[in-house]
């Protein structure tokens, strides 16, 4: 796919609307300032690019933990038959507490290719969302890799601030 | 966290109005004035609940690749690897895990060559071998939490 061509303000817009919103009433104003335009450039491009499906979401990102959903394990599951693998990441893809599902490269030493992130409040709660996935889709053969710590969580920064280049 | 603040967080993880006055939008919504909404949202990130609020961009949509990979790494050399591994911009998860395979991050880079000669860097300065998982398939990516689902 062919990278999009942004224009230097599209970009500078773009690095501040990617970072954290200024605590303010009317954080576009204060975007399009520090950008050097006006809040319609800055509103039209945001939601020329939510529409475009370019910018995915455009709200709030949650501390899971703080915010009463404590509990997650990634769930890999071995499907070898690709229509099946297929078919099984439908109906898991559709359970309210998967937040992810994919299908991935293999490894002869690694051959799990489905994988499913689960989240749950309590603990306990994941364990019992995989083993009814099992039972409901038949795959028996899978690995919960449940997290330990976290060790970096930070959100992609695409587009620099002017003083980074 | 109250029922008001998590009618808010239900709004404003995907449904931030872009608008010039965003709180006084989510404010008519929930019937609560401009201020108590903004006032809200200042003490929900002071407390740590919301970590961010912008736009999040679709990786691929805009170019770029992004991987899962993960490595069994001994006790001894934890550290070092993980040191190694988080400098990179382009990690944006990582996850110690309670198994063989015990670290598992996700790296993003602007192009698959770019992936996979960043990893193969990791590998030769650190001496541990990295399983590169791209996803060939996508079923979901869902990123909105319920908070007001009582």
């Amino acid at each position: 796919m062919e990278k999009n061509a942004f224009t230097a303000l599209e970009e500078r817009i773009l690095a501040l609307a990617g970072d954290d919103l200024p605590d303010s009433p009317a954080p576009f104003a204060d975007i399009a300032a520090a950008a050097g335009t006006d809040e319609e450039t800055v509103l039209a491009l945001l939601r020329r690019l939510k529409d475009d499906g370019i910018i995915r979401r455009f709200g709030a990102t949650l501390r899971h933990q703080k915010a009463g959903w404590g509990h997650n394990a990634m769930v890999a599951w071995r499907v070898d038959d690709p229509d099946q693998a297929l078919a099984v990441g439908e109906v898991m893809a559709r359970h309210p507490q998967i937040s992810h599902c994919y299908i991935r490269r293999t490894y002869p030493e690694w051959p799990y290719n489905l994988y499913t992130m689960i989240h749950g409040r309590n603990p306990g709660d994941c364990d019992q969302v995989a083993e009814g996935l099992s039972r409901s889709t038949g795959v028996t053969d899978y690995q919960m890799v449940q997290s330990v710590r976290e060790l970096k969580k930070t959100s992609m920064r695409y587009f620099p601030k002017e003083n980074e280049e | 966290m109250d029922s008001q603040d998590k009618q808010i967080l239900d709004l404003i993880q995907s449904g931030f109005p872009l608008t010039p006055r965003p709180y006084a939008e989510v404010g008519r919504e929930l019937g609560l004035t401009e201020a108590e909404v903004l006032a809200r949202v200042r003490s929900l990130r002071q407390r740590g609940v919301i970590r961010r609020v912008g736009a999040n961009f679709g990786s691929r949509s805009l170019g770029w690749r992004s991987t899962l990979c993960a490595a069994k790494v001994p006790e001894d050399r934890l550290e070092a690897f993980v040191a190694e591994v988080n400098r990179h911009p382009g990690v944006t998860h990582n996850y110690l895990r309670r198994h063989e395979f015990n670290v598992w991050f996700t790296y993003i880079g602007p192009d698959w060559d770019n992936v996979e000669s960043t990893l193969a860097g990791i590998t030769e300065k650190t001496g541990i071998p990295i399983l590169n998982l791209p996803a060939s398939k996508m079923f979901k990516i869902k990123v909105d939490f319920a908070m007001d689902d009582a």
